[in-house]
Parts: C-alpha cells; sequence; structure tokens
C-alpha cells in the first residue's frame, strides 16, 4: 500500500485537531469535511483544505455518509479518518468508504460488524469464554417485550443503543413503572445520535468500576494489549475523569482482563486502535462492550506509555506498522484526562452555549491540551458540549492529581460556563483520592448542583479593583457609563 | 486583560473581559460573573431551582416529546416534557402536585432559554 499524502477528517472538534496534529507530523496533508456550523474552530483554521459537506444538523453532515465520501473524493485524499463518535463506529460507512476507492482509517467494515454492534460482539465474547453481564439482546424491540425481559433480568437495569457509545441512548430503569419511560427515551436517543433506535438490556451492577484496555492491531494482524484505563467517573454514563493505568487492579487481574481483551480484539480480526471495556466489581470483570475507534481518553495511554496511537492508526492503514516483538511496554507514571463540557455545573450541568472569549491554558511540564476552540469561537448547541481536554502526566497517581487540580485552577475559560468547579470539588473527594470510586461515584456524591461559594470580602474587593481597571482601559470605554449594578456568582 | 488589583498592599493577578453585557474575571482559581447594565439579575434562576408551578426551558434546545395534556392530574417529579440539547436527553419535571394548566410549546419545537413550556397549577388551589 502507497503512502498517504492527504487524508479526510471526518469529524470537528478537538479531535479533528488531534488528527491534523498527527497528519502535520507525517507530512501528511489534511481535507476537514465540516458542517456549516463549525467555521469557527481550530481544526477548520488548522487543516491544509477544508470542504463544507452540510448544514449543522448532524444528520445532513457528520452523519451523512455520501457527503462525507463525496467530499474526500472531491479534495482528492486518499484516506479518510473518521475519529470518534459520528460515523466513527459505523460499519455501512467504512464499507462504502472502501467501495468509493479509499482507505478508511480504522477496523474493517467486518471487525465493525463483529465487534461494535453491542449485540454481535457479546455472541463473539461468548465463544471466546468471556464472562458477560446477564442482560437481553433479541431483535424484538417493542417497548412492552423490553419492560418483560427488563423484569425477568431484574431490577435496576440499563437500556442502551445497539449501535452507540459515549453514553447516549442509554438510561437507567430502577422499577417497573419507570420502565416504559426509559425504554422510549433511549431509543429516540439512539435514533437521533445514531440513526438506528436497536436497544439491549443489561443488568446494572451497582458498585462496579469501569476499567477499560487499549488494544491495537497491526498491520499483519498482530492485537497486543497497550495496558488500562479507569473511567468509574461517570454522569449519566458519561465518562468525566479518566485515568492511566487503573488504581484498582492487581497484577493478576491486569494480566486476565488484557488477556480477555486481546482475545476478543483477536477473534474480531481487529485492526487499528480499539478498546475493550469491562466492569470490574468485587474482584470479577465483565465484558461491557467494544469500541471500535479511537477513544476520547486515549491520551492518558498515549502518556504512560509514550506512544502515539494516531500516528500508529495512520501508519497501519498505510501497512506500515507493525508491533516490536522485543519491545516491552511498561507503564510509566499516572496520567489524568478531565473533559471540560460546556455547561453550568451550579444549574445541574445544562449545556452554556455562546461566544468564548478569552481561552487560556497553563502549558507546564506534564501538561497537555486537547482543544477545538479558541477566543472569538462561537459554542453552538449542535453537537456535544466537550470543547476541551486537560491531560496531566506526574509520577504518582497523588502528584498527577494535585497537580491537575491546579492546572483547572488556572485554566481560563471566559464566554461559556464550564465544569470545570465540578472537576476540581472531584478531584479532591475523598473517594477518589483513594481510588475507591465506582461507576456510582457521581450520583451518590455529585447528584445535586454545586452551590456556589459566598463572596468573601476581598474577592469582592478584588473583583470590583478589576472592574475599575476594565471601565478605564481603552478596550472597554464605550462600557464605562453603564452602571455596574450586577451581582457577582462564581462560574 | 491581565492585569494586577492592589488591595491593601498586596497585589493580585486577575484576567477580566467583558463579553456580550456580562464581565468575566478570573482571580485565585475561580471564574465569576457579574451582569452588566440594568436589573439584569441572577441568570440562573431561569428555569430551574425553587418549587415551581412553571415549568421552563434550561437551556436552549429543541421540544421532542410533551409527555401530558392540559387538565392533566401530574405529582411532584412526574415527567412532564422531554428536550434535547447537544445530542442529550433531558427530562423535565414537574416540581409540585398539581393538574396541567396550559402548555405553552409542541413536540419538535426549538425553544429559547428560559421560555415557559408549561404551567401547572397547584392542587392545594383546588
Amino acid at each position: 500500500m502507497s503512502k498517504f499524502t492527504r487524508i479526510a477528517i471526518a469529524n470537528r472538534g478537538e479531535v479533528a485537531v488531534r488528527i491534523i496534529k498527527a497528519c502535520d507530523e507525517l507530512g501528511i496533508e489534511t481535507v476537514l469535511l465540516h458542517s456549516e456550523a463549525d467555521i469557527q474552530s481550530r481544526a477548520y483554521r488548522m487543516a491544509t483544505k477544508t470542504m463544507c459537506i452540510g448544514p449543522a444538523s448532524t444528520a445532513e453532515s457528520y452523519l451523512n455518509i455520501e457527503a462525507n465520501i463525496n467530499g474526500a473524493l472531491a479534495s482528492g485524499a486518499q484516506a479518510i479518518h473518521p475519529g470518534f463518535g459520528f460515523l466513527s463506529e459505523n460499519a455501512d460507512f467504512a464499507e462504502a468508504v472502501v467501495k468509493a476507492g479509499l482507505v478508511f482509517i480504522g477496523p474493517s467494515a467486518a471487525s465493525i460488524r463483529a465487534l461494535g454492534d453491542k449485540v454481535h460482539c457479546k455472541d463473539l465474547a461468548k465463544k471466546a469464554g468471556l464472562p458477560l453481564v446477564p442482560g437481553y439482546e433479541g431483535e424484538n424491540q417493542a417497548v412492552a417485550h423490553l419492560s418483560e425481559e427488563a423484569a425477568k433480568i431484574g431490577y435496576p437495569v440499563l437500556v442502551k443503543a445497539a449501535a452507540g457509545g459515549g453514553g447516549r441512548g442509554m438510561k437507567l430503569i430502577r422499577t417497573a413503572a419507570e420502565a416504559k419511560e426509559q425504554i422510549e427515551s433511549a431509543q429516540r436517543e439512539a435514533q437521533s445520535a445514531f440513526g438506528s433506535p436497536k436497544v439491549f438490556l443489561e443488568k446494572y451492577l451497582d458498585h462496579a468500576k469501569h476499567i477499560e484496555f487499549q488494544v491495537f492491531g497491526d498491520s499483519t494482524g498482530q492485537v497486543l494489549h497497550f495496558f488500562d484505563r479507569e473511567c468509574s467517573i461517570q454522569r449519566r454514563h458519561q465518562k468525566i475523569i479518566e485515568e492511566a493505568t487503573s488504581p484498582s487492579l492487581t497484577d493478576d487481574l491486569r494480566r486476565k482482563m488484557g488477556e480477555a481483551a486481546v482475545a476478543i480484539a483477536t477473534a474480531g480480526k481487529y485492526k487499528g486502535a480499539g478498546t475493550v471495556e469491562f466492569l470490574l466489581q468485587d474482584g470479577e470483570f465483565y465484558l461491557l462492550e467494544v469500541n471500535t475507534r479511537l477513544q476520547v481518553e486515549h491520551p492518558v495511554t498515549e502518556e504512560v506509555l509514550g506512544i502515539d496511537l494516531v500516528k500508529m492508526q495512520i501508519l497501519t492503514a498505510q501497512g506500515e506498522y507493525v508491533h516490536d516483538p522485543k519491545l516491552i511496554r511498561v507503564p510509566k507514571g499516572h496520567s489524568i484526562e478531565c473533559r471540560i463540557y460546556a455547561e453550568d455545573p451550579y444549574l445541574g450541568g445544562v449545556p452554556s452555549t455562546g461566544l468564548l472569549g478569552k481561552t487560556m491554558w497553563p502549558e507546564g511540564p506534564g501538561r497537555r491540551f486537547e482543544f477545538g476552540f479558541d477566543a472569538g469561537d462561537t459554542i453552538t448547541p449542535y453537537y456535544d458540549p466537550m470543547i476541551a481536554k486537560v491531560i496531566v502526566r506526574d509520577e504518582s497517581r497523588p502528584r498527577a492529581i494535585q497537580k491537575m487540580i491546579r492546572v483547572l485552577k488556572d485554566s481560563v475559560v471566559f464566554g461559556v460556563r464550564t465544569n470545570i468547579p465540578y472537576l476540581i470539588e472531584i478531584l479532591g473527594h475523598k473517594e477518589f483520592v483513594m481510588g475507591t470510586m465506582t461507576t456510582r461515584f457521581i450520583e451518590t456524591h455529585f447528584s445535586e448542583p454545586l452551590v456556589s461559594p459566598p463572596l468573601m470580602e476581598q474577592e469582592n474587593q478584588v473583583l470590583q479593583g478589576a472592574l475599575a481597571k476594565l471601565r478605564t482601559s481603552r478596550d472597554h470605554r464605550e462600557t464605562s457609563a453603564s452602571p455596574w449594578d450586577g451581582y457577582w456568582r462564581g462560574v | 486583560m491581565e492585569t494586577v488589583v492592589r488591595i491593601q498592599g498586596v497585589d493580585h493577578r486577575v484576567h477580566a473581559e467583558l463579553i456580550k453585557g456580562t464581565l468575566w474575571v478570573h482571580y485565585n482559581g475561580r471564574t465569576y460573573t457579574m451582569a452588566v447594565g440594568s436589573g439584569q439579575k441572577s441568570r440562573r434562576k431561569a428555569g430551574v431551582g425553587g418549587s415551581s408551578d412553571q415549568i421552563s426551558a434550561p437551556m436552549p434546545g429543541k421540544v421532542t416529546k410533551v409527555l401530558v395534556n392540559e387538565g392533566d392530574v401530574v405529582s411532584q417529579g412526574q415527567a412532564v416534557l422531554v428536550m434535547e440539547a447537544m445530542k442529550m436527553e433531558y427530562t423535565l419535571k414537574s416540581d409540585i402536585d398539581g393538574s396541567v394548566e396550559a402548555i405553552h410549546c409542541t413536540a419538535g419545537e426549538q425553544v429559547a432559554l428560559g421560555k415557559a413550556l408549561v404551567k401547572i397549577k397547584p392542587s392545594s388551589d383546588n
């Protein structure tokens, strides 16, 4: 296979930036396939070329297979990188890309069907001998039938999108009374986010940890794992804080789970970067799902292993990446990622949109910032609320936590409210610090919106001082006559 | 802008900016906002907080499903309508026991932050 000279990116935001950087380093040009709503973004400014493929609505742009392929062909790209979310786990897309004479940077359509569809994945896992959570994966999708099956499994039960990931189309049914409402809600979300309303049911483990293994299949088809990540800090099944490696695994568990991850990826003839997710409860682990794509939290693995998964993906797609059998990888230190969401932590996390003012990410050793927008860009309501990721690495978990808190405190985002205060609270919580958190951490300790701390007299003086300076500065002279009789709040 | 504010002889480094009528200040690890101009108080009151007979949009987004009809009896915590924003669903619930007095939106409608969506008549009034 020949080297790529130009890669099209069927994605947006910080992951598009991540892919552009990897391509830049490999000397490959990029084409950003973007919607009308995304012309104010870093990826748009950084890509070698850009091509608008449709309006803001995801169905007409980022989820439109034909528009993406036509855009890639018209711009002279040889390959498409799907990023994560959107079409990244869509086997029809992977197939259509290949049919169009392009290379899909990711696993084959057959692998995506075998592993990515949660229902097929479970069949494969059963054959490969992996432990599974009890559930229902049948074709009968009638709400009444699903409710019956949920009752059979025994509440609480999770209803999840068969084609999904990232917490979309996933709902928890606690009692029979909630079944109908939650199943219908999951089906609607699944339809809206993934284009298919198909769902399945699974018993909800109520004190489990979320542990996942990074796997990677090279150009020759050999699959290795690149150790584990823990992502137990989730809200509404959406990850918020991830780390590598997990503070919870014994060497024995790590070995067993790693072998299981490699076994199922190998059974699915996996090529490129993928993630095998498990739930761990009382020393027993269960396969949750396989994500047939790059993961949002891939940087923490990169940080502790010193690798570049996106470059590895591209080189694998070119037929050039082969695992070195002499290399023994050992994770070094500890890495944590926090997802920065544009939302109001004092209103229970409702989305916050608008014009982004100043953004400042405090650079330093062991700090990494992945972000899709700069000052002057607008955060629109059309897409995912994640606007950035902050990643730190330090020699131990306590040091990494300490560093992350400092970095978050020194990060400045003006114009939209963010979950930064919420993240700082979580990082300082005893259970997180001890590493004993489970996937119920948020609902147990942070189910209520944060309460804004009262304004201290000194803070008030400093803020009034800042106000006075701003008022007299030339940039803001037009506001100097306004009565500043508002009220302060912390965000 | 980045500036230094001196309070009782001690310098404090702050970042401050005015964006569309809101002043943003970052100081000592926290971000503060203040509505600028006349009378524009507490935007956080929009939609959420306190028990209310009015269910309003806690964010800009789309109403995907209205789960009640006018005149329906609802109890506290009962789901009344479903909204979608940033690809996530949010179920809005009634804060109080009562009956549905008026519905000011329809499924599929895009609504702005704070828009009144459903009015509940408290049952204690009956």
